[in-house]
């Protein structure tokens, strides 16, 4: 069982004041009593002893109403109940052989009183007796008074003592609960207040409740909280800080490992780069006397079914007709895959070569909305089925940029081109009936760089293929209709504007291209 | 030879006065209230506390040697036919029982006859009467010393 503080003080002063009034009410009055009857004994015995003298010297003196004077000494006295003069006289037997003392009461005062010679002290009454001898007599003072006063006095004290008691008990209550509220009341306060401080609430304060230990237990739980406040402000600036710079540190660690990554990217494109200008360098020339073989082995063909063909017979003709003619579509599709073969080449010796264009100021909104049209109507001119919606958000504030517009102008027409392939894609797809092709771009100005932004709604690039897209000869695209070098060649020049090509994409519901360039 | 037996006779003879005039009592008293004449019995009774008023009335006040004095002891023996410590008991006891006034008691004879010269109704005794003025001496059965 836990007891309070409360409790605890109120149990001792209770305590303390039953004690008190054990003391007051019981042994105080038995002392007192014991005390008063003492005196009132030796005082009773000193009376007696006092009447003895003057009984002794007035018998002596032969003063005998001086004995009745000294026996009177006491007769005023309220407490007196009597006083005698008591004889001893020698009584002897018959024989004279042996003999007794007997005491006579020879003079009592009051007179109404006839007490035995042999009286002792009982309740009501305390007997003393002082013994005196002279040569006319030897008896003693039996002297009586009543213990009235004593009662009465014990009587008082009793009285005195449970008044005296019964005030101290109200006055120990009072105190108690005076004690128990002054210091139960602020040690609770204290115990809610270090809860609220070991909760984090460091803006409670205690009230001051006196100028005592306790008031100054309160000042000091104050300047303690005061103390853990600040001391938990400065821990939480500096796990502030340290978060920061630990934030800081991380985004320095990403930075570092994306920059490494793109060392390592990069180093591994200029690699493939050299590699793909060497062998694009090698393989061109070769590709040159393929197509131009084959441009002028049809070209013969054609002479030769022109004027050799007639002298043949007419059986022999159609038979040479028909190998001539299969001869000159081999011939045309190997010059059709040799241009495309050359394009290819070309692309190649493009990647690998630097820019040969010059920087100027140019106005990339229009750029922008340039390029997404001749994107747009190329496409319409293969495809006159092919529709999309355009949305272009430019901003107007944008000043005009130093970049070198075809290099700009050629990322743009890419990342238009693949957009609308994707779109294209997707509504080529069973059950896009309701889907609406939509191509987005929009430019922003930041702090320090300008923003184009190139969104599809099409099918989105799966999470598997998006760290190879800007590898050289990387595609999703069917065989014949992309080189893959066209994000690659894209990702290079914005690298070499100084500038972010990154993507956001969400598998089958499109992409978003993010170009940033700086703006010095 | 005869007028030495004469003379030692007259000096027995003186002797033997002298000693019988030796322990003899005088009763004296104020002038005003004791009479000039009393009977021993008269004397005795006033002197045992039993008569306590003269005949005109006025009180009667004893006057006593003390009784270790010599005076007080023949008075004690005399009188009284008492030892002096059963007169001093007498008289206690006649005093607590408020039968008569306690005697006063002197230690010297001026003293006392001093105290009953100035006592109206006073009676004392003494060995012999020293001269005063409001004294006098009270005869006791026709004699003026009680032998």
């Amino acid at each position: 069982m836990v007891i309070s503080l409360r409790t605890k003080i109120l149990l001792t002063v209770i305590t303390i004041v039953m004690m008190f009034g054990f003391f007051t009410l019981i042994y105080f009055p038995a002392q007192q009593g014991k005390l008063l009857l003492k005196n009132y004994n030796n005082e009773v015995q000193n009376l007696a002893n006092t009447v003895a003298l003057g009984v002794k010297i007035a018998i002596t003196e032969q003063n005998f109403e001086g004995v009745q004077t000294a026996m009177e000494f006491v007769k005023d006295d309220p407490r007196l109940q009597f006083v005698s003069l008591v004889q001893y006289d020698t009584v002897w037997n018959n024989n004279r052989t042996k003999y007794g003392i007997k005491h006579a009461v020879f003079k009592t005062f009051p007179e109404s009183e006839h007490p035995d010679a042999n009286i002792t002290s009982a309740d009501s009454i305390i007997v003393k007796r002082s013994p005196f001898s002279t040569s006319v007599m030897t008896g003693e003072v039996l002297l009586a008074f009543t213990t009235k006063e004593i009662k009465e006095s014990k009587r008082k004290i009793r009285t005195t003592s449970l008044i005296v008691s019964g005030g101290v008990f109200v006055v120990g209550l009072l105190i108690a609960f005076w004690l128990a509220r002054n210091i139960s009341i602020p040690v609770k306060a204290l115990r809610n207040a270090a809860l609220r401080v070991s909760e984090g609430d460091y803006s409670h304060r205690l009230k001051a409740f006196s100028n005592d230990e306790i008031g100054e237990l309160g000042v000091a739980f104050n300047k303690m909280t005061d103390d853990l406040s600040r001391s938990r402000q400065q821990l939480n600036e500096t796990n502030v800080s340290l978060s920061n710079a630990n934030k800081a540190l991380n985004d320095t660690l990403v930075e570092l490992q994306s920059a490494q990554a793109q060392l390592i990217h990069s180093e591994k494109m200029a690699s493939l780069g050299e590699l793909t200008a060497g062998i694009a360098h090698e393989i061109e020339n070769p590709l040159n006397f393929v197509n131009n073989f084959s441009e002028i082995s049809i070209e013969l063909l054609d002479e030769l079914k022109q004027t050799k063909l007639n002298l043949l017979s007419a059986e022999d003709k159609e038979e040479a007709e028909n190998i001539i003619y299969a001869l000159v579509q081999n011939l045309q599709k190997i010059t059709h895959h040799g241009k495309r073969a050359d394009g290819i080449v070309k692309g190649m010796l493009q990647h690998s070569q630097s820019s040969t264009g010059k920087k100027e100021l140019t106005d990339i909104n229009k750029l922008a909305d340039e390029y997404l049209r001749l994107s747009y109507h190329g496409l319409r001119a293969k495809d006159p089925s092919f529709n999309a919606t355009m949305e272009t958000d430019f901003d107007q504030s944008l000043d005009e940029i130093n970049i070198i517009p075809q290099d700009i102008g050629r990322v743009l027409l890419n990342l238009f081109n693949n957009a609308f392939y994707s779109v294209t894609e997707k509504r080529k797809q069973p059950q896009q009936n309701d889907y609406q092709p939509t191509i987005s771009v929009s430019t922003k100005k930041e702090v320090d760089k300008l923003v184009i932004l190139v969104r599809d709604n099409g099918n989105g690039i799966p999470e598997k293929v998006l760290d190879k897209i800007f590898q050289p000869f990387f595609t999703t695209k069917p065989s014949g209709q992309g080189t893959g070098l066209g994000l690659s060649l894209s990702y290079d020049i914005i690298k070499a504007h100084g500038g972010e090509l990154k993507v956001e994409t969400k598998e089958g519901e499109g992409a978003e291209f993010i170009i940033e360039l700086p703006l010095k | 030879m005869a007028p030495k037996i004469f003379l030692v006779l007259i000096f027995l003879s003186i002797g033997l006065v002298a000693k019988s005039q030796e322990g003899a009592l005088t009763v004296i008293s104020n002038q005003r209230g004791a009479p000039a004449i009393l009977k021993y019995s008269e004397l005795r009774s006033i002197l045992m506390g039993e008569k306590q008023r003269w005949r005109n009335g006025s009180k009667i006040v004893i006057a006593l040697m003390k009784t270790n004095t010599a005076t007080g002891k023949i008075t004690s023996e005399k009188i009284y036919d008492m030892s002096a410590d059963e007169l001093n008991k007498f008289w206690l006891a006649l005093v607590f029982q408020g039968k008569a006034p306690a005697p006063a008691f002197f230690n010297t004879a001026a003293e006392l006859q001093n105290f009953v010269s100035q006592n109206p109704g006073a009676i004392g005794i003494v060995d012999q009467l020293s001269h005063s003025d409001n004294l006098r001496t009270i005869i006791i059965d026709g004699k003026s010393r009680i032998l």
